[in-house]
């Protein structure tokens, strides 16, 4: 019986002077542990999940050492702590330190990351501390060092915190591949029993996450489950009347007086918005609106100086905050206890995502999260009536791993050439042990090992290739300047091109991207971090910027904004959609909406689940076709353009193409050629394959995910900090790169890899599949309304969003209200100046 | 080949599909911007680019010499991409095939070998050269003070043609403009650089092996 063990026994007696008791679910990880069993725990944020793994291996650790467990120091590393976010690192950190010192263990705990100083780095290199909270990216950089192994002697357990996070991921991949090197090491060299742990937060594939994380001996595997029901209180804010929702819009700033309430009545409030332009635009509102807040309220997004984002951190710590407007920023990390209300401003397009953000308030164990809705636009409501029944029923997105990501097998085979080399054979039953790779064929593998030391060619006299060196089976790397370069690219995340911004008298403000700044002359004024700002000049990659007291600035738009709806979210809106003409809605959302569904119903029709909706409207633009599967933007891009080419290979037209998250739209100046008796060959699933291939630019689509490759499998060269110019030879675009790729040396598996990127993450090919089969069986009903609907309506604007300038917009937005008698959104969106693809040369 | 003929500065430019003009006047061969070597530089250093380019480039050289049997090679800058590498030891051998032939390199930010070195290949390094009324140089922007009519390499110039349904490709491009003209890079592993031209200025793209006026 474990729970007479002289470590269960102290710890309990531990918690118990502390007033504490371990939930069942800790209990029970401590017993799988000790038991020698590796798996995962799942469960909610705030309630001790890291207690759930660390006390169990603190209670081993005891167990072996009954009588001298609070004397033995210096005991080597025990447990390695994977967790995604360095700013988790700290609190973490701290926390582990307070167990082990009221324990009266001599264990160290240490942190090693991006933002480690040298000096403790090479302390640790000295005496590895018995905990060590660490990164992906810096783990890597572990395995990179000479004599890397020994870091792993006494080793006896590695937990991945956040695994629902980097699974999916090609940091998750770098993960796998970290574990599969350490648990052969540490079982053959040592014989210590190695187990490996996860803790996840629900998803949709829990089971697969297991396998993901333990590889080959998933099997053995076994997953703990808090049975905690963290209470979620989803309350939509609603208008007075719904025709003072705008049928269009993304911002919302219409509701912000509805708002102000919520939050005058809470402690503090995280405000969520799905853009960073969003996040500037609202908290300028607000302080525009309600001058008071000055002071009270603050900003946070991905592109603020990291120092301002730990100074609102801190301050949501203290609740010296009233209101924070965030982004995606602030999904995850460390609980802010006086957090007790989140705003979600517009559709969070996915139900673990808005879960996430819920359960970013009430974090104390027990306590109720409280989240508003605050839609942008009057069919957002039913988002939210489809969210509730998501969280009711658990329905939760699943996070597909990646699969055979060569660029990171690349760079993790450098890796273990700039420390102490490797042998082939032996790596080739490491990898192929990982999920990512276990499908890999040693004609795969051949390529990769060739690729680092020949560089894909065969030997010939004139090629000076060189990285990998190979003696007989063993692989190093002998060159120092390269192994230097290689550890400044160990990574897998890949930023865009980023600017800082400073002010020209000092002081640093944030980062924007290079192509955003292209497009302004000295002289303009932009908006960031609540600043507006006069753009001088760009000098040394910073743009320098003075105060401006311009009244109107342009928001910076940061590119990969636009999420599209998850699979689980766009099933349970048709469902919302089937109860509310069928007319036994309950939701408050729905009910509210009656009016709406009522012009809809009246003009065109609201389909059932069972139904494919196509509206065919005449208006003085043209011929519009709207169709409506509820799949997702990128889902329907790929979908009009499958459709506009099927209907143009009988018929010559040509059609301009819109889309949004509900539908899309084909837009020509003729009639469009599709009724009854046709309509279900145009959305067939024969010949499919070939018809994508004709309708859709998949080689540009895969250009464009051969950039996050190039980078990942070392082959841009990005130069050393601060010393950029010297290498100025070895630069060269991805887009470049892939062009060379693709007519010198076409079977890369690197091309191959964007290519399925491409089908996987930017066509969606299984999702369209899915969709394509469903409609099949469904009845598609086509109408003809007289005039637009509220269902096409936000489509129609949304494309002009994308062909138009804003002053154009806004004159359109007009006309278009005044033929429907309805408001749209107060604000629409200012997309500075239409987009190219670069920024022309002027010539002389 | 789809040449295309070009009458401008009372010469006669015959413009190749393969990125290069043909001087009648003069019967020279002028090209820009061949990166010779880039490959190998890159391989060097680790990145596992494809390693046949030089290859395919000088083949593609040596098919324009044999077909308008030119007199002498104009480059207008960027011969070479970088320090020495065997990649230049292959254009020393395939130099031999043409030792009558004179090649003048006009230098270019990227000629950076050492004099011996281009001398032994049988390159003249000039910092410009003059032929009748034409001026030659590498970045035509520093040439302009001498008040004549420029042709430069530099840019690697491209125009952005776009059509329907938001889809735009960038084809590279022969610039013609009232103070100087900007050939488009040879080399097969360069990039492209748009460029957004004036009205009455003379464009022309080269797609699908064929030279076409723009504008």
């Amino acid at each position: 019986m474990v729970q007479t063990t002289r470590g269960w026994t102290v710890v309990m007696e531990w918690l118990e002077a502390r007033g504490q008791q371990p939930f069942t679910f800790q209990e029970e990880a401590w017993e799988q542990y000790l038991l020698g069993k590796s798996g995962m725990v799942n469960a909610p944020t705030g309630y001790g999940k890291t207690f759930s793994l660390f006390l169990a291996v603190i209670i081993a650790w005891i167990n072996e050492h009954p009588n001298d467990f609070q004397r033995t120091a210096k005991n080597g590393l025990q447990l390695l702590w994977i967790t995604p976010l360095r700013a988790l690192a700290k609190d973490l950190g701290r926390a582990m330190q307070e167990v082990v010192d009221e324990l009266g263990l001599a264990w160290q705990v240490g942190i090693r990351n991006g933002d480690t100083p040298t000096s403790m780095r090479t302390a640790q290199k000295k005496q590895m501390p018995e905990v060590l909270i660490i990164t992906p990216e810096s783990l890597h950089l572990l395995l990179g060092q000479k004599h890397y192994p020994s870091v792993f002697t006494h080793l006896q357990c590695v937990v991945t915190d956040e695994w629902h996070e980097l699974l999916g991921t090609k940091r998750g991949v770098m993960v796998e591949l970290a574990l599969s090197r350490i648990k052969n090491l540490v079982r053959n060299n040592w014989s210590n029993d190695l187990r490996i742990w996860g803790i996840s937060a629900t998803i949709g594939n829990l089971e697969e996450a297991l396998e993901v994380l333990l590889g080959h001996d998933a099997a053995h595997g076994v997953i703990v489950r808090a049975l905690i029901n963290k209470e979620i209180a989803l309350k939509s804010i609603l208008p007075d009347g719904i025709e003072e929702l705008p049928w269009a819009g993304h911002l919302g700033i219409r509701l912000l007086d509805k708002a102000i309430p919520i939050i005058e009545q809470s402690r503090t409030t995280l405000i969520f918005t799905n853009t960073r332009s969003q996040a500037e635009i609202w908290y300028q509102e607000i302080l525009r609106r309600y001058p008071d807040y000055a002071g009270a309220i603050a900003l946070h997004h991905g592109s603020l100086d990291m120092e301002l984002r730990i100074w609102v951190e801190d301050a949501l710590h203290t609740g010296r905050l009233k209101a924070v407007v965030c982004t995606s920023s602030l999904d995850l990390g460390v609980d802010f206890r006086p957090v007790d209300t989140v705003i979600q401003v517009g559709s969070p397009k996915g139900v673990a995502r808005f879960l996430q953000r819920a359960g970013r308030s009430g974090h104390q164990p027990g306590a109720v999260s409280k989240i508003f809705f605050l839609p942008t636009h009057s069919l957002e409501l039913v988002e939210a009536a489809a969210l509730k029944e998501a969280m009711e029923e658990n329905f939760i997105e699943s996070r597909p791993p990646v699969v055979l990501a060569y660029d990171v097998l690349l760079q993790y085979l450098m890796t273990l050439g700039i420390s102490d080399g490797f042998y082939a054979h032996q790596i080739w039953q490491e990898v192929t042990s990982t999920f990512c790779f276990q499908d890999m064929t040693p004609e795969d593998w051949q390529w990769a090992l060739s690729f680092l030391t020949t560089g894909g060619e065969a030997l010939h006299s004139y090629d000076e290739f060189r990285k990998l060196e190979r003696n007989g089976n063993f692989y190093a790397c002998h060159s120092r300047q390269l192994a230097l370069r290689h550890r400044l690219h160990i990574g897998a995340i890949v930023s865009d091109a980023m600017l800082k911004v400073k002010f020209i008298t000092g002081g640093y403000v944030g980062v924007v991207e290079e192509y955003f700044l292209s497009r302004l002359s000295p002289g303009d004024a932009f908006s960031l971090g609540g600043h507006n700002l006069e753009f001088i000049m760009i000098k040394d990659m910073t743009a320098l910027v003075r105060k401006s007291h311009a009244k109107k600035t342009i928001v910076p738009s940061w590119n990969g904004g636009r999420i599209p709806l998850s699979a689980n979210l766009g099933k349970m809106l048709r469902k919302k959609f089937q109860e509310a003409i069928a007319g036994h809605a309950t939701d408050p959302e729905l009910i509210a909406l009656q009016p709406l569904f009522a012009l809809q119903a009246h003009l065109s029709h609201i389909p059932s689940a069972k139904e494919l909706l196509i509206e065919k409207i005449n208006t003085k633009d043209g011929h519009h076709l709207f169709v409506y599967p509820f799949e997702g933007r990128l889902v329907h891009q790929v979908m009009a353009a499958l459709l506009a080419f099927r209907i143009s290979m009988h018929h010559p037209i040509t059609f301009s193409i819109a889309m949004n998250d509900y539908g899309f739209e084909l837009l020509s100046d003729q009639p469009i050629p599709l009724n009854d008796d046709n309509v279900k060959a145009l959305f067939s699933l024969q010949d499919l394959n070939t018809d994508l291939q004709r309708s859709i630019n998949a080689t540009e689509m895969a250009r464009r995910k051969f950039r996050d490759i190039a980078v990942i499998a070392g082959l841009i060269f990005q130069g050393y900090p601060g010393r950029n110019k010297t290498n100025r030879h070895l630069q060269s675009s991805a887009s470049l790169l892939f062009n060379v790729f693709r007519d010198y040396d076409p079977q890369s598996l690197l091309l191959r890899q964007a290519y399925n990127e491409a089908y996987f993450y930017q066509i969606e090919e299984a999702r369209l599949r899915d969709m394509l089969g469903r409609i099949e069986n469904h009845s598609i009903v086509i109408t003809q309304p007289e005039r637009l609907t509220p269902f096409c309506f936000p489509i129609k604007v949304d494309s002009l969003r994308e062909n138009l300038t804003s002053e154009k917009l806004s004159d359109r937005i007009k006309k278009l209200q005044q033929q429907n008698f309805r408001p749209v959104d107060d604000k629409p969106s200012k997309p500075a100046k239409p987009t190219r693809a670069g920024t022309p040369r002027k010539l002389l | 080949m789809d040449d295309l003929i070009f009458h401008h500065r009372s010469q006669h430019w015959v413009l190749s599909p393969h990125k290069a003009i043909y001087w009648q006047e003069e019967q020279a061969l002028i090209v820009s911007d061949l990166h010779l070597g880039k490959s190998a530089h890159f391989r060097k250093a680790g990145i596992a680019v494809p390693a046949n380019i030089v290859q395919e480039d000088l083949f593609c050289l040596q098919k324009l010499i044999t077909l308008y049997q030119p007199l002498r090679i104009i480059i207008v800058g960027d011969l070479f991409h970088s320090v020495a590498n065997n990649d230049i030891a292959y254009f020393r051998l395939w130099r031999q095939q043409f030792a009558h032939l004179a090649f003048e390199l006009v230098q270019g930010n990227h000629d950076i070998l050492r004099p011996a070195l281009y001398a032994e290949l049988q390159v003249q390094v000039h910092t410009h050269l003059q032929l009748r009324n034409i001026y030659f140089a590498h970045d035509a922007e520093e040439a302009l003070p001498q008040k004549k009519y420029v042709i430069s390499g530099h840019i690697h110039p491209g125009v952005v043609i776009s059509g329907m349904g938001k889809q735009s490709m960038r084809l590279p491009c022969f610039y013609f403009g009232k103070k100087y003209a900007v050939l488009p890079a040879f080399g097969k592993f360069t990039g492209l650089a748009s460029v957004a031209p004036e009205p009455q200025e003379s464009v022309f793209v080269i797609a699908d092996q064929q030279v076409l006026q723009w504008q």
